[in-house]
């Protein structure tokens, strides 16, 4: 039964498991929603192949995010190994990263050399009307006028003055922050948080929002540094 | 040589648009350019009554694109400033009659004629504005130094940007006293916020009423503030850009701050 519908998903979808060849070894590219018995056979197919450019090799399993997703790593890893006598199977290193608990022993220079820009980076003035929509991180050489609109996955970042809308975080990331150099947006959203009618500060400083216990909060960004506590630089 | 049309456009109502469009399309003139005036503002004319010519109106805009007359006999010629000529809208007709095609036609034949072709785009961003934008080569864009004028602005320069014009702003209806006591956005503010070339400072004058009743040009008025700020906006857009932009002030005369205290002359 497995098989039937793994030959199915398989004509579908010819790449839902992918294999590409990296600097010193493999890169696996699978969703670990699949089933496990059609994702063993894509990966004898594939590693089949290889021959014996496999022996040895290290092979870096991504499957997106890997929480709640353990037990199929370590399954195919002892697949792999067994079968095809790969040297190591490991998930990409950055998700590693941004797990604190974990005691911290990599390359730090390398962490974030393979990695392409999520952000996208605009200049100029943003005005009346305009919207700008962005996958993940948003940042702003420039100032933001009223009754504009900005929307991010991730974090937005404006160079200068924030007078406008902003949504960062969308549709439900509570960890983005909204940073301007001058902070006097006409509302702000993280996540599914909003906060309108922001009081109107005098004196436009140097602030960010965050979410805190289901809230918005704006504080000043050089008072509350809230990225020193990292103890290592991280990728967002 | 071809003549230009520039668009004078808001967004906002009733910031002065007709009014502006009057005053530099007589300065113009005055200068000893060929001038033609436009209304846009098809269903709701205006430009006629400021310019006191609503009587001679035998042909309008809709005719002269629509080919039932020629440019010729729509554009009324002002008998008091040589040069000057006015195009008026319909009001019996509405914004849909007209579409962008056949302005950007209309102004192609306009341009052999005229020096100058100064459109006054309705308010909004709808239709009126399409047609209005759409033949144009220049904009200046007026504003009053209100939050919700700058709001409107700004819409309107993104608008604009988006057929790679870049208008010119006119800051309209300052009044000094009031900017000196923080209780008005000053000239900086508002080019703060826009962020786009200043072609000239208006100041608020009673004398823009007085002329829109009568119909008697304000740049022919000699003791209108307000006319002589648009007859150096005509200069600068007549080619002498070094003109140095005046800055309205408050009243200094003693008379005048009486005056005022009394509630004569502003």
């Amino acid at each position: 039964m497995g098989n039937n519908n793994g030959m199915d998903t398989h004509i579908q979808d010819k790449a839902q498991v992918r294999l590409k060849g990296v600097k010193d070894g493999f890169r696996v590219t699978l969703d670990p929603t699949l089933p496990k018995d059609y994702i063993e056979e894509e990966l004898t197919r594939l590693f089949n192949q290889l021959q014996h450019l496999a022996f040895n090799s290290r092979v870096v399993l991504d499957i997106g995010k890997t929480e709640g997703h353990q037990e199929i790593i370590e399954s195919l890893s002892l697949f792999l190994k067994n079968k095809y006598n790969v040297e190591s199977v490991s998930v990409p290193q950055r998700e590693h990263n941004m797990n604190e608990d974990k005691p911290q022993k990599l390359d730090m220079s390398n962490t974030w050399h393979q990695h392409h820009t999520d952000a996208l980076i605009i200049a100029g003035r943003v005005r009346s009307g305009q919207k700008i929509i962005a996958r993940k991180h948003l940042v702003i050489l420039g100032d933001v006028n009223p009754g504009s609109e900005l929307i991010a996955g991730g974090d937005i970042l404006i160079m200068g003055n924030l007078s406008g809308t902003a949504l960062a975080g969308q549709p439900d990331n509570e960890e983005a922050i909204i940073l301007a150099i001058g902070f006097k947006p006409i509302q702000i959203q993280i996540g599914g948080v909003i906060a309108a009618g922001l009081p109107v500060t005098s004196v436009p400083a140097l602030e960010f929002a965050h979410v805190e216990n289901g809230g918005i909060v704006v504080e000043d960004y050089i008072k509350t540094n809230p990225f020193g506590r990292l103890t290592w630089p991280v990728v967002r | 040589m071809e003549g230009k049309v520039i668009v004078i456009t808001s967004g906002k109502g009733g910031v002065g648009k007709t009014t502006a469009t009057a005053a530099i399309g007589a300065a113009l003139a005055l200068e000893g350019k060929q001038v033609a005036v436009v209304d846009m503002d098809i269903g709701l004319r205006n430009l006629d009554v400021v310019m006191g010519l609503e009587n001679r109106i035998v042909f309008t805009i809709v005719d002269a694109v629509k080919g039932k007359c020629k440019v010729k006999q729509a554009a009324i010629k002002d008998r008091r400033i040589e040069n000057l000529h006015l195009i008026p809208a319909s009001q019996s007709d509405n914004k849909d009659v007209l579409n962008p095609e056949d302005m950007v036609q209309f102004c192609k034949e306009l341009r052999k004629e005229f020096d100058f072709v100064l459109l006054d785009c309705p308010a909004g961003i709808e239709r009126g504005f399409e047609n209005s934008v759409a033949p144009a080569d220049e904009a200046v864009l007026i504003c009053t130094p209100e939050i919700s004028s700058v709001r409107d602005a700004d819409r309107v320069i993104g608008l604009l940007h988006a057929r790679s014009i870049t208008p010119k702003l006119i800051v309209n209806r300052i009044v000094p006293e009031m900017v000196a006591s923080g209780d008005m956005l000053s000239h900086e503010d508002v080019v703060e916020v826009l962020s786009i070339e200043l072609l000239g400072l208006v100041p608020m004058d009673t004398q823009v009423i007085i002329s829109t009743n009568t119909g008697v040009p304000l740049v022919l008025q000699k003791d209108s503030e307000a006319g002589l700020a648009f007859r150096r906006i005509a200069m600068r857009l007549n080619g002498q850009i070094n003109l140095p932009i005046e800055i309205p002030q408050a009243l200094k005369s003693f008379w005048k701050r009486v005056g005022q205290k009394i509630g004569i002359g502003k």
